[in-house]
């Protein structure tokens, strides 16, 4: 919880610095994609991570990555200000705050869809149309397949979860058929 | 008579008749002799002797008897032998009043042993009527906390098979929607799904 309040700090900074620049949505896709070079190199992740080693030592190592990447100055400077700190193993809940906030700015929501099957076109058109009109919000949708399900899919879009399952219909079956509702 | 006559005259009348009667005794005997008279001169010497003998012997019995206070001996004897009687017919009446009182005292216990186990046998008879009464009614109890018990038994026994039929029935559906379960079926599902989520709006 402590984590998540200190990462959301540092997001809405960088948040700030960009939308004076206006390069906001740029410096979400740097962290972005810096978060997601620690999850493909966990190595390097813990080394830059890794207070056993010096500071520095770690600083040249990050420095040396960030020297090949087109990062913005702001981006880079808030990587090396979060390894001075030692919180750049909490890169994921910053990226994922910047991105929460920039949502928000932008009126974009996320939504997860975990469907049993493969959704038509069609179909998916249909969802992101009534997931807007219900939302008021552009929808970004993430689709996950899940057999498991058996039919049906899950909808979930913060906290609120739309469970449309053939899993969950005969969940709700069986729980009816024990209270006896069906006698 | 003799009452009458006072201690010393009796003595004398006493003494008075021996005397009278051993001359009358003498006059006899010599009136009766007659041969001889040297030989009845004898017999009467002898005779005087004799009756002076038996004077004398009168007389010691009578001084005797004077002396040695036995007339009062014998009436203070008498007067003890009364006294006893006297306190032994006392004692006897205090004795027979006394069994009079114990005999009654018994009686009362007999009437109190009768009361006491009549009490007994009624409170026994109370207990018992008691003891049964409690017997029965724990009884009644028991039987009722059976008759629960097996009536919640038989809820639980039913709830439970209840419940594994119902596990069974919806893993055996599960399992009979997963194989025939098409990709028409899924869009229909889909277009459900999308239905009911444009009625929350």
């Amino acid at each position: 919880m402590t984590g998540s309040k200190i990462s959301k700090r540092y997001a809405k900074a960088l948040l700030s610095l960009g939308q004076e620049d206006g390069n906001y949505a740029a410096y979400g896709e740097n962290l972005k994609e810096f978060a997601e070079l620690c999850t493909d190199n966990p190595e390097f992740s813990k080394v830059i991570g890794n207070p056993v080693f010096s500071v520095d030592d770690r600083k040249k190592v990050l420095n040396a990555v960030l020297a090949k990447s087109s990062f913005a100055d702001y981006v880079k400077n808030l990587l090396q200000l979060l390894l001075d700190q030692n919180r750049i193993g909490g890169i994921e809940d910053v990226s994922a705050n910047y991105t929460r906030l920039t949502d928000e700015i932008s009126n974009i929501i996320r939504a997860d869809i975990i469907t049993a099957r493969p959704l038509k076109d069609e179909a998916m058109g249909k969802l992101d149309a009534v997931l807007a009109k219900i939302t008021s919000k552009t929808v970004k949708t993430n689709v996950e397949e899940d057999e498991s399900l058996i039919g049906g899919l899950v909808v979930k879009i913060g906290d609120l979860v739309l469970d449309g399952s053939v899993r969950a219909q005969l969940e709700g079956l069986k729980e009816s058929l024990k209270r006896g509702e069906y006698n | 008579m003799i009452r009458f006559i006072s201690k010393k005259g009796q003595t004398f009348l006493i003494v008075g008749m021996t005397l009278l009667f051993a001359v009358a005794l003498c006059g006899l005997a010599f009136a009766s002799g007659g041969e001889g008279a040297s030989e009845g001169h004898d017999q009467m010497l002898n005779l005087f002797y004799r009756i002076l003998n038996f004077t004398l012997l009168v007389i010691i019995l009578v001084v005797v008897v004077k002396k040695t206070s036995m007339l009062r001996f014998f009436g203070e004897r008498r007067e003890e032998i009364k006294e006893k009687l006297e306190a032994l017919t006392k004692e006897r009446q205090t004795a027979e009043s006394r069994s009079r009182e114990l005999e009654k005292k018994l009686e009362e216990f007999e009437i109190q042993k009768k009361e006491i186990l009549e009490q007994f046998r009624a409170e026994g008879a109370k207990e018992k009527a008691r003891i049964i009464s409690e017997a029965r009614e724990r009884a009644a109890q028991l039987i009722s906390q059976v008759d629960h018990t097996i009536e919640r038994e038989i809820q639980g026994a039913t709830e439970r098979l209840k419940q594994e039929v119902v596990e069974m029935a919806a893993q055996r559906a599960e399992e009979i929607i997963s194989k025939g379960i098409k990709d028409s079926d899924q869009d229909h599902l889909v277009n459900e799904f999308i239905k009911s989520v444009e009625k929350l709006h």
